[in-house]
């Protein structure tokens, strides 16, 4: 039986900000390629979601403005059902705006409370100073192997974990989830949050990978994926690693 | 003029003449930087003497070109526009351009201001040069890395327009958020836009920006979409919807990358103009000067002149000849411009393109690369027969172009300017066009290299 992969894009018209939908393109190709089905969803306001369904959710990052009319719609229209797919074992993407109402509550900089829908042991509180420019971060994986992860911050919000969700990652070079902890980016279970936009996916093949065969094992019989030619992802990724040296001396 | 003002025109014109013979590039921004320390009311005090005011241009895409055509328009018209320089659009370049038309008594070469302004820049530069028109053409989030949220950039904006007492604010209805710009202010308040039902689209590209009503925050239905977030638009939910237009474009005829013509009403009967630049964003650049050109009571004849004698000077789009063959030079720097000019260049009918695509991270580039995942490459790859990229991050370009469909075999890598052109010339057999999309400072680097090989002059020497 040929895989289907079942992609739930969460407000696709207000959230994706800075190329978000790479990562979509990304999981996409990465099926196609390997000559596997794609199915996406874009998913609105005011839209409900049938949790077993699709087998990964994806939410970017939106403005201000667009965030605030998100978080209203997220909480009474969908979030018992992405409890559901979270228990069903889906896989989740989330980023920048998508990571923080994936968490507890997120206080903005003017005082302002947005409530989360708690898959997340995690909140943020809005700070002054902006952490903008090229992350490089290290995996934090249970086998001890090593995966770098390259991305691009740009976020005021001050994301702390609390113990119920695992640090995804060890900040090299940027602030990551607050700037103090080193740590970038959280997971609990299949469902991942992260500050790293746009590129994620494309420059780690290695986190798509993973996110597509996590997404796929509960239906199809699999236990890893068909490789596939790498060359020009690794080249980027070594490209943005090289980049990032510019914040470094700053 | 004072001692001390004199004094600063001076250090400025010594600066601008030593960084042209030393060919350091900095002769836009740098003596101007100066100036203003010596005296910081020399902009103020120099625009103030301008016969004719001064006209402001901001917004995110388009000032050049706008404030180029305006310029033109006022040239056959028999003004003399002081013009600053492209890119050098915050008080020092607009400071250096005033300096280096200005005697050490203070006396202008010129008599009339055509200033392009950074959307951050206008605050400060209405209070300083009390314009008498103002031109806003759009507003893109493409670098919102170094502003913030693209809303309070329009709040501060509105802000400054409030703080003139009077003038002309030429806004373009058809983008959401530029058309509420004038709210609160004193000026007289003028729209451009599109009204032509067979243009553009039904649908808001990937990379649509202002989509929500600014009044009640619920998404704008949209009837017609022609150029990234902008076209005719209103909200269900509280009625609100694009301005009445005061100058229109419609009856548009978009040939390939060659020129566009339409038909614009508002400045007395009708006006057929031909624009010898491509694409739906000049059509609203060519709007915005021939409106702003009514408004300043130009003639028409010279309206409809300067348009069409108008060709780009600088980077924007524009033709070379290489050993044989040409480059369609275009400056791709955010994804509603990319998707404009893929559009454009797919509709020429020549198959097998071969693409020259330079993306750098600088500032002026934007440091986030990730907005090429918003441009629909997809649409250009079935028109592609090969692809060279080049740049600081090319091989970010060369992976997005892999994802969009091209097959690795068809990408190259070569990550210094001169090579990736010499590649691309050998890629193209003699009378062939190489397609050179590139980001800002891409454009610079590679208009250099093209300048030491002899196929354009330096940006000094036009
Ligand atoms: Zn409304």
């Amino acid at each position: 039986m040929t895989p289907i992969l079942r992609i739930c894009h969460l407000y696709p018209e207000m959230m994706n900000i800075y190329g978000d939908r790479g990562n979509i393109i990304t999981l996409a190709q990465r099926c196609r390629w390997r000559g596997w089905d794609v199915e996406v969803s874009g998913i609105s306001v005011g839209e409900t979601i049938e949790p077993d369904y699709y087998d990964l959710y994806f939410m970017g990052g939106g403005q201000d403005r667009e965030q605030m009319l998100v978080c209203e719609d997220l909480r009474s229209k969908k979030a018992q059902a992405i409890h559901q797919a979270v228990e069903l074992k889906a896989c989740f993407l989330t980023i920048c705006g998508g990571y923080q109402l994936f968490g507890k509550y997120f206080i903005t900089y003017t005082g302002e409370e947005l409530p989360g829908i708690e898959v997340f042991d995690a909140w943020t509180v809005g700070g002054e100073k902006r952490f903008i420019g090229n992350v490089v971060a290290q995996a934090i994986t249970t086998d001890g192997t090593t995966r770098t992860l390259v991305g691009f911050e740009n976020h005021s919000g001050r994301t702390y974990l609390g113990p119920g969700s695992a640090p995804l990652a060890r900040v090299k070079v940027g602030y990551g989830n607050n700037g103090e902890d080193g740590f970038e980016g959280c997971r609990y279970g299949n469902a991942f949050g992260t500050y790293l936009h746009g590129s994620l996916l494309p420059k780690n093949p290695w986190l798509a990978d993973e996110l597509i065969l996590l997404a796929l094992k509960r239906r199809y019989k699999l236990e890893e994926l068909p490789p596939l030619d790498d060359t020009l992802e690794l080249l980027a990724q070594r490209a943005a690693v090289r980049r990032s040296r510019m914040r470094r001396k700053r | 003029m004072k001692g001390k003002s004199a004094l600063a025109i001076f250090v400025s014109k010594a600066t601008g003449f030593l960084s042209r013979k030393l060919g350091t590039g900095a002769g836009t921004q740098l003596p101007g930087r100066i100036a203003l320390r010596i005296d910081p009311q020399l902009a103020r005090k120099l625009s103030g003497e301008l016969e004719y005011g001064t006209v402001l241009i901001t917004g995110t895409n388009g000032k050049t070109t706008t404030a180029n055509i305006l310029a033109n328009i006022l040239r056959i018209s028999g003004y003399k526009p002081i013009h600053n320089r492209s890119g050098a659009n915050l008080m020092h370049g607009v400071t250096t351009a005033l300096s280096s038309s200005a005697s050490l008594s203070g006396k202008l070469e010129g008599n009339i201001g055509i200033f392009e302004i950074d959307e951050a820049t206008l605050p400060q530069a209405v209070v300083q040069l009390t314009p008498r028109l103002v031109v806003i053409t759009n507003l893109f989030r493409d670098q919102l890395d170094r502003y913030g949220e693209l809303e309070s950039l329009a709040a501060k904006m509105n802000k400054g327009l409030r703080e003139i007492s009077q003038g002309d604010l030429l806004l373009n209805a058809d983008d959401p958020l530029v058309a509420t710009l004038g709210e609160g202010t004193s000026l007289n308040i003028s729209y451009f836009g599109i009204s032509d039902d067979r243009a553009g689209g039904g649908n808001l590209q990937h990379a649509a920006d202002s989509k929500n009503c600014r009044s009640c925050g619920e998404p704008l239905a949209f009837h017609r979409v022609y150029y990234a977030h902008m076209g005719n638009y209103h909200c269900e939910y509280c009625g609100v919807s694009r301005p009445e237009l005061t100058f229109s474009a419609n009856m548009l005829e978009i040939k390939g990358i060659q020129e566009t013509r339409l038909t614009m009403e508002g400045c007395g009967s009708p006006l057929r103009l031909t624009l010898k630049i491509p694409g739906f964003y000049n059509v609203y650049n060519a709007l915005a000067a021939a409106g702003a050109a009514c408004i300043l009571r130009l003639d028409r004849d010279t309206i409809v002149k300067g348009i069409e004698e108008y060709s780009t000077v600088f980077g924007r789009a524009e033709w070379i000849e290489a050993e044989g063959r040409k480059i369609f030079l275009v400056l791709s720097k955010n994804p509603a411009g990319f998707n404009e000019v893929i559009r454009t260049i797919s509709s020429d009918g020549k198959p097998d393109k071969v693409l020259l695509m330079a993306l750098n991270d600088r500032v002026a580039d934007g440091t986030d690369v990730s907005w090429i995942w918003d441009v629909d490459f997809e649409n250009l790859v079935p028109h592609t027969g090969g692809i060279i990229a080049t740049g600081i991050r090319a091989e970010d370009m060369a992976l997005r172009m892999k994802y969009a469909g091209a097959p690795t075999h068809s990408i190259a890598i070569e990550k210094k300017f001169d090579r990736a052109l010499k590649r691309a010339l050998q890629a193209v057999p003699p009378g062939g066009v190489i397609y050179a999309l590139t980001t800002y400072t891409a454009t610079l680097e590679l208009r250099k290299v093209m300048t030491r090989l002899g196929y354009v002059k330096g940006y000094w020497e036009e």
